[in-house]
């Protein structure tokens, strides 16, 4: 690489006056320049007979756009430095530059396998900073659409998390009940899977035949059709000797590392925001939190299984609670909130999607803060790879269930 | 909102506390000067009369004069959110001790404030930039920090009148954005 900057110094390769002659330089493991933290210098330092392997950015098992420097003893993980930011459009930034109503489209793209959860929380914040009631009936339709976008999301975990594992069935299997519940969905809001449904206050359409009907038929058999879909990895041997005691984590180092959702629930300790600090109508549902002790990807998987299976009781009960009446509060059509902050935790599929929200007394937020549950999750798979081999690394990355769009924001 | 929680904090945190302990909705603010940041924060965790065992979020803010670092935690003591704001930080240098002594898995989120506000965080060992690129200079997230098409809010005051229709509403323009209250 020929460049006019100074020896020692690394040249931006956006930089025009830099001719790569290389263009392998981009995406290699050690980086061109010195070490810039204590941790990097101790993770580019190689011991004897230790290597570094480059994963990703476009590599299968990573679920997007992640790279990951493995240092390697043989087969053996020693330790991994994942490097983000191939996906991030800055989306905190732009919702400052957007007014309330357009934040909604805005964070859709983030956890794009669960997007109602990702316009859960911010609408919840503004909720707060405008001190709106939300009509009973727009909460229902909430948790219900809510719900099934829950189960949509756990049954392609089945499936990536298989396919990561080099099994190509449950992922067919899989999105025969993840495309059900998306065309439901489309009839709902219009968009398979970046919804922009949610709106400040409520709803953006109630509920209709189309979607009613779909939903009808598939809560009919759905319960068999998951039973089924388990068989194929519950009793499968090389799927459970697989991951079984693979990636072990335990309650006081989850909670060290912030995970939330799924991922400390397999711990054994029974967070859930939707009963640790209750929000929308979930008070008035009864369902289960289940929780395992074991803490490894086995018990990550099945507690999600588990998890759909409560996701149906929710959405059977919503069917029967739903009550009439509007589905949007009043608000004017330009919304700006008294100056404030809010902040709004919801439970996603992944654990807890926060937003941060403060108003300046604008139609645009002053500062929104997103906080991503598979940004935090991704942080611990150094920590639980530690000398597992290297095929086990997308095993435990997938069982920690991280989406790129979220953790690039 | 816990008004038992709220004597319960004024009572242990009321010499460090910059300001009254406020509430709205289910939040709990506590606000603290930065260098309070790691007894405060231990005393929240380590304490069973407290019991802050989950952070929940961890945030830089810019608020136009200074910059903010704002943890949320979680406690099962109490039905609120707890909200302690670092406040204070100078625009030109911001410097606040690490919190992951406490919380190790805060690294990450430290490192996001770092590269979206430049706000240093003493004791992290892995402060490098995470989403932006490494020879990267500037900080997005700060109020000074202008997108291409916001042109109407910089010094210059906008070229277009599209540009001009993006500025917030009852917003001076011309300067950067302040927050209120």
């Amino acid at each position: 690489m020929t460049s006019t900057a100074r020896p020692g110094t690394h040249a931006s390769a956006d930089d025009p006056r830099v001719q790569l002659d290389d263009q392998i330089g981009v995406f290699e493991s050690v980086p061109p320049y010195p070490p810039r933290t204590e941790r990097e210098a101790e993770f580019y330092t190689l011991a004897d007979g230790e290597m570094f392997l480059n994963m990703g950015p476009q590599h299968p098992s990573t679920h997007g756009v992640l790279r990951v420097v493995l240092k390697l003893d043989g087969e053996k993980v020693v330790d991994l430095d994942p490097v983000l930011g191939y996906l991030h459009r800055g989306v905190e930034k732009l919702c400052e530059n957007a007014d309330y109503h357009q934040v909604i489209s805005q964070v859709d793209p983030l956890e794009y396998i669960s997007s109602l959860f990702c316009e859960w929380s911010p609408v919840m914040a503004f909720e707060k900073l405008l001190d709106v009631e939300v009509p009973r009936r727009a909460e229902y339709i909430r948790v219900l659409s809510g719900e099934l976008n829950r189960v949509a999301s756990h049954a392609l975990f089945m499936g990536w998390f298989a396919l990561d594992l080099g099994g190509l069935t449950p992922v067919l299997w899989s999105f025969i009940e993840r495309d059900e519940i998306v065309e439901m969905l489309a009839a709902l809001t219009g968009q398979r899977m970046l919804f922009n449904y949610f709106r400040i206050g409520g709803v953006n359409g109630d509920l209709n035949h189309d979607f009613m009907s779909r939903l009808g038929d598939w809560m009919s058999r759905a319960t068999e059709q998951i039973e089924a879909n388990l068989t194929l990895l519950n009793e499968n041997e090389i799927f459970v000797r697989r991951v079984r005691g693979l990636g072990v984590v335990d309650t006081e180092t989850a909670l060290g590392m912030c995970m939330t959702g799924p991922n400390l629930r397999a711990t054994g300790s029974p967070f859930d925001v939707r009963r640790a600090h209750p929000y929308s109508i979930y008070p008035e549902i009864d369902f289960d939190i289940p929780t395992r002790t074991e803490g490894d990807s086995l018990a990550r998987y099945l507690l999600r299984m588990e998890e759909i299976k409560q996701s149906l009781r929710i959405i059977d009960q919503c069917l029967h609670q739903m009550p009439d009446g509007p589905i949007m509060a009043k608000l004017p059509r330009l919304l700006r909130p008294r100056p404030g902050r809010a902040y709004a935790a919801i439970e996603g599929p992944r654990g807890q999607y926060a937003t941060y929200a403060i108003s300046d007394g604008t139609d645009q937020p002053f500062r929104m803060r997103i906080h991503d549950p598979s940004f935090v999750h991704l942080q611990s798979v150094g920590l639980l790879m530690k000398n597992n081999l290297i095929a086990d690394t997308m095993a435990v990355m997938a069982s920690l269930d991280p989406v790129m769009g979220g953790v690039d924001k | 909102m816990d008004r038992a929680f709220k004597s319960r904090l004024e009572a242990r945190f009321g010499e460090v506390a910059l300001g009254p302990v406020r509430q709205r909705h289910d939040e709990t603010e506590l606000r603290i000067a930065p260098g309070d940041v790691p007894d405060v924060l231990r005393a929240l965790h380590d304490e069973p009369e407290f019991g802050f065992l989950m952070l929940s979020d961890l945030a830089g803010v810019d608020t136009g004069d200074t910059m903010q670092v704002v943890y949320h935690l979680w406690s099962d003591s109490t039905s609120d959110w707890l909200r302690v704001v670092a406040d204070g930080l100078p625009r030109d240098d911001p410097r606040t001790p690490s919190v992951t002594f406490l919380w190790k898995g805060a690294e990450w989120m430290e490192r996001e404030a770092y590269d979206m506000f430049g706000i240093i965080f003493e004791g992290n060992r892995d402060l490098r930039r995470i989403y932006m690129p490494p020879d990267y200079t500037s900080f997005p997230l700060r109020k000074d920090f202008f997108l291409p098409d916001d042109a109407a809010r910089s010094p210059g005051g906008g070229v277009r009148h599209m540009e001009r229709s993006h500025a917030p509403l009852g917003a001076p323009t011309g300067t950067i954005r302040r927050m209120k209250g």
